[in-house]
């Protein structure tokens, strides 16, 4: 039985070949390096040992939003506020599970595998990332600890945001933004140069904040990235990215005891080099270097004293019960008793990461994988009004990693991971993380997983001592205003997670859901500490510092569905349910109320035809109170709404949007009180040539 | 499937077109002693050809071929035993050389893809009859067979062509139609463009079907195009082994020991009449490579290459309902 050629054999003699067609067998038999290494390839969402979310690039799209941390309102079991705290930074709250407050450090964050989690807060200075949402690819969210794979801080979840690649796609891109307070230009080109791929984007952003907050924020961010291919073995990338701004800080009615409103200087950058090892078929190797700064350049003069120490004496006093007569007497010594009207506090902080790592992914045997490697960081910190010192300070930490995945066959899956870590506030810990993935079918997946993490203290908890000394007209006596006197030496926070997951699809609809079952213990407390009066010292007021206190459990239901209703519409609906209980003599205020007992989102995407589409979000969070500023703010619901239309003009390919975020324009509360959020429209252009 | 008696156009063409070769060949017919395989370097594909051509010889008991081996870089000039031999060239620079033997001398090409054979054939002016090839160019259907047998839900199927490839759309959206599937395809003229069209496809389809054009799958765009697909969750298939261990999905493909088997076996079938190589051939063994790692990221449940291959097999007799016996 002999095989024809199919039909095409014959166009030989019909058609004339043109001299660039020059296949040869080398296009069919010859090697093509090998692209998909054991590294590049992720766990599939059923073969993970944890719950991920993905938020991929259509859904960022589709959802209008603009800041980053917005995002995460679209991943079930996130709570996020807008422009938290209001002192020192007003920056977006970001937790999963609760432990939200101003400085959720909860988390941990990385940016193409480079960690943005700040040691001196803890938690992320959203704002100040290096990147827009125009340069995410997408954003990997592992809800759940897992530190086996991205180290300490992987306490309550891992935000992993991967940026669009070099090798993606050449060409340029305009985003220009205006609505209400808020304009914003992003260019990007991408190209290659001398065999080198390239992508840089270049963005200003300026945006007034919420209403009565002193929070406006001005930002220009460079970033840059380059692959360089050595040979079919050896890949080089580089990534440069610098972000500089002016924050407002500093509120004047909430916070008048020193800090004057002001606008602060804030800049960062950092460089990283990764070189990727293609060592064999089936075994990988990388080694990545980075160095990230962050400055702050806040040098200022306080607010008056004078005056501020007459009001707040008055008030004190009345609130004791004084008589006005005696309160207004009490005030006026105070006052009296103050040499300067105001004093200079230099509030610069200097931090810089260095940072190494290295990994290997291999296939020791058929169905098995196994990732290990080693990190090792130095982050120094220089904040002589916090840590009340004009030396810098060091902290080290090194790392020892593994994960391995056994598949024993088609049906069982077998992760297994630990971390050893050791650093200088907390010595040595071990988190060690096992899970079994049974795979009823290909679409019915179900995962028991057991997880560890350990929180390492940041230095508000570690190793704050700031001391201000006003001096008084008598020179051998001065007030302290003292906020923080750590004691250190604290333990880390742990965790143990247990969670039971199922991964579902049914034709069109895709289901992710877990019952999840969360022991905390060593939870950090402040606590106050009384300070004593000497000859030469009075102090103004008590200070706090820190101990490990309680314990709490975390239990809960959350799911993601994702429909796709005639290829046109697509649904994506969020809900947890979370219940955070412990003793709450031993927790920090609002520990088991950082949390909304029930969270929804829902986005809903229509495509009209190929050129008109909307979309619709619905957001309702429930009522919380979060840690440290946060205030009790009441349950609220919140519609956005999105229309997009495409275009084209000559070979640009152009979409212009309109966006309404609170739609309703019921203003609600967010972290707290003082913040309310109303309703804004955005426009965007966007263009690609 | 009723399409499948209602055999597409481009087959009709071909039997007309294979009988007006058939007219015009030589009548007169020499048996041939001998094969002289040649070869522009002993690459470990060339030599594991020979061993294996070597062996299949030495297995069918009835004939006495010799077999000589060629290398072209030894010597500028070559010797072949014209007339007496059938020259079997083992990839495309010795194909060119061997069209420029005596037209009379049988050449069979191995390790050339498709389109370059027409090329030289038009090019040297020589007749099917004793000009022919086992292309490297697996048939469209059983490409579209692989993804039907390894996704049997998929209903869309994207392909990138170029300036080369263009031309065979039509085929592929019959051959597709045939299997129930949906072709969707961008055009790819300028280089600059290749992945805002890939993503385009990637966002309209189940899976990506590689075709052979230099212009859009090289060496050079593997990352860029691997890396893409991968983003986008999407499987790739490619046309070569290669590709797959690159990162594609799965292929089918012939070894070398596959296509030395189907060599031998023309060899000794036509050695009578050596003016009766049979029309160019395509691959007749194959094999079914699949990249179980990508497999796994992109949780696709592949039980292993047998089942694959066997699953194919039904495709496969549905398709070569005897296309050769019709026209003979």
């Amino acid at each position: 039985m002999l095989h024809a050629c199919a039909a095409y054999a014959v166009d030989a003699n019909v058609l004339e070949y043109s001299a660039e067609l020059n296949l040869s067998e080398d296009d069919y038999i010859g090697e093509v390096p090998k692209v998909l290494t054991v590294s590049r390839l992720a766990q599939s969402k059923e073969d993970s040992p944890s719950a991920v979310t993905v938020i991929d690039r259509e859904t960022i799209r589709a959802s209008g939003i603009v800041d980053i941390p917005e995002l995460f309102r679209l991943v079930p079991g996130f709570y996020v506020g807008k422009n938290a705290g209001y002192i020192y930074n007003s920056n977006h709250v970001v937790s999963y599970h609760g432990m939200a407050s101003a400085y959720a450090g909860a988390m941990q964050v990385l940016i193409n595998g480079r960690s943005v989690y700040s040691p001196l807060y803890g938690g992320v200075q959203w704002s100040e990332l290096p990147i827009t949402v125009d340069d995410i690819d997408r954003i990997e969210i592992t809800r759940g600890p897992n530190a086996a794979s991205y180290g300490a801080n992987s306490f309550l979840g891992v935000i992993s945001i991967i940026t669009k690649d070099a090798k993606d796609s050449t060409g340029s891109s305009v985003r220009l933004t205006h609505g209400t307070g808020r304009n914003e230009a992003f260019y990007r080109n991408v190209g290659e140069f001398a065999d080198v791929k390239y992508r840089v984007s270049a963005s200003y952003r300026e945006d007034d904040g919420l209403d009565g907050r002193n929070d406006f924020k001005r930002t220009n961010i460079l970033n840059f990235q380059a692959d360089k291919r050595i040979d079919a073995s050896n890949e080089i990338n580089l990534e440069l990215g610098i972000t500089n701004g002016d924050r407002a800080d500093g509120e004047a009615a909430r916070d008048f005891v020193l800090f004057v409103p002001r606008m602060r200087d804030i800049s960062t950058d950092y460089e990283l080099i990764r070189w990727r090892h293609n060592v064999s078929e089936d075994s990988d190797f990388s080694l990545q270097a980075y160095h990230s700064a962050n400055r702050t350049d806040d040098d200022f003069t306080s607010v008056n004293l004078r005056a501020n120490a007459r009001r707040f004496t008055l008030e004190r006093e009345l609130r004791r019960g004084a008589s006005l007569a005696t309160a207004q007497t009490r005030a006026a010594v105070f006052a009296a008793s103050l040499r300067d009207d105001q004093i200079s506090i230099d509030n610069d902080i200097e931090m810089h990461r260095y940072d190494i790592e290295a990994q290997h992914t291999f296939v020791p045997a058929t169905n098995w994988r196994v990732v290990w490697g080693g990190n090792i960081r130095l982050d120094t910190t220089y904040s002589p009004h916090w840590l009340g010192t004009g030396e810098t300070d060091y902290f080290n930490l090194q790392r020892l990693f593994g994960h391995a995945e056994w598949r024993i066959n088609d049906h069982f899956l077998v992760n297994a991971g630990s971390m050893l870590e050791h650093n200088d506030f907390t010595g040595t810990d071990v988190s060690p993380r096992a899970s079994l993935n049974f795979k009823l079918t290909p679409n019915h997946a179900l995962r028991f997983g057991v997880s560890s993490a350990t929180r390492t203290p940041n230095y508000i908890e570690e190793k704050f001592n700031d001391a201000i000394r006003i001096p008084t007209i008598n020179p051998a006596t001065s007030y302290l205003f003292k906020q923080y006197a750590d004691t250190g030496k604290l333990e880390p926070e742990r965790i143990v997670s247990r969670e039971i997951g199922y991964l579902g699809q049914v034709g069109n609809l895709n289901i992710d859901a877990r019952i999840f079952d969360d022991d905390i213990h060593n939870i950090i407390k402040s606590q106050d500490v009384i300070l004593t009066p000497t000859a030469s010292i009075r102090p103004l007021r008590n200070a706090s510092n820190f101990i490990n206190s309680g314990d709490a459990q975390v239990h809960g239901f959350e799911a993601q569905v994702k429909y796709r209703l005639f290829k046109t519409t697509q649904i994506i609906a969020n809900y947890a349910h979370v219940n955070i209980n412990g003793d709450k003599a031993r927790l920090p205020n609002g520990f088991t109320t950082s949390m909304p007992k029930n969270t929804f989102s829902a986005l809903i995407t229509h495509q009209f035809d190929g050129n008109w589409d909307a979309s619709y979000a619905y957001y309702q969070t429930g009522s919380v109170e979060a840690l440290g500023d946060g205030q009790p703010v009441a349950l609220n619901r919140r519609h956005d709404v999105r229309v997009a239309r495409k275009f084209n003009l000559n070979r640009v390919n152009a979409e212009f949007s309109v966006s309404v975020e609170n739609l309703l324009d019921e203003d609600y509360h967010e972290f707290a009180l003082y913040n309310t959020l109303g309703r804004r429209a955005l426009v965007n252009l966007n263009l690609n040539f | 499937m009723n399409s499948f008696s209602d055999k597409n156009r481009f087959l009709k063409v071909l039997a007309q077109l294979v009988l007006i070769f058939g007219l015009s060949a030589i009548k007169f017919a020499y048996a041939y002693t001998g094969v002289t395989i040649l070869m522009a370097s002993q690459t470990p594909a060339n030599t594991e050809f020979v061993d294996n051509f070597r062996v299949d010889l030495a297995n069918s008991k009835n004939n006495g071929l010799r077999v000589n081996v060629v290398v072209m870089q030894e010597s500028d000039k070559f010797a072949v035993a014209e007339n007496s031999e059938l020259v079997i060239a083992l990839g495309v620079k010795a194909l060119e050389a061997a069209s420029m033997l005596k037209h009379t001398t049988p050449v069979l090409g191995v390790f050339t893809p498709l389109p370059v054979f027409n090329q030289i054939l038009a090019k040297s002016k020589r007749e099917l009859g004793n000009f022919s090839a086992i292309v490297l160019d697996q048939p469209y259907w059983r490409q579209l067979a692989l993804i039907k047998a390894v996704l049997p839900e998929t209903k869309k199927v994207g392909v990138l062509l170029g300036s080369a490839s263009s031309q065979y759309l039509e085929v592929l959206r019959d051959e597709a139609d045939e299997l129930g599937l949906t072709l969707m395809d961008e055009n790819v003229s300028n280089e600059a463009d290749l992945i805002t069209k890939l993503k385009k496809l990637l966002d309209s389809t189940e899976a990506m079907l590689a075709i052979p054009d230099r212009s859009i799958y090289s060496r050079e765009t593997a990352e860029s195009i691997l890396l893409t697909s991968y983003r986008h969750q999407k499987p790739m298939f490619g046309y070569s082994q290669s590709y797959v261990k690159a990162g594609a999905l799965a292929s089918v493909y012939s070894s070398t020991k596959q296509l030395a088997k189907q060599a031998a076996e023309i060899a000794i079938k036509s050695q009578a009449a050596s003016n009766q190589l049979p029309s160019p051939q395509i691959p007749k063994y194959f094999s079914v490579a699949v990249n179980q790692q990508v497999a796994h990221s992109l949780n696709i449940a592949i039980t292993d290459e047998d089942a694959i291959y066997k699953k194919m097999l039904v495709f496969e007799t549905r398709e070569t309902i005897e296309n050769e016996e019709k026209k003979h």
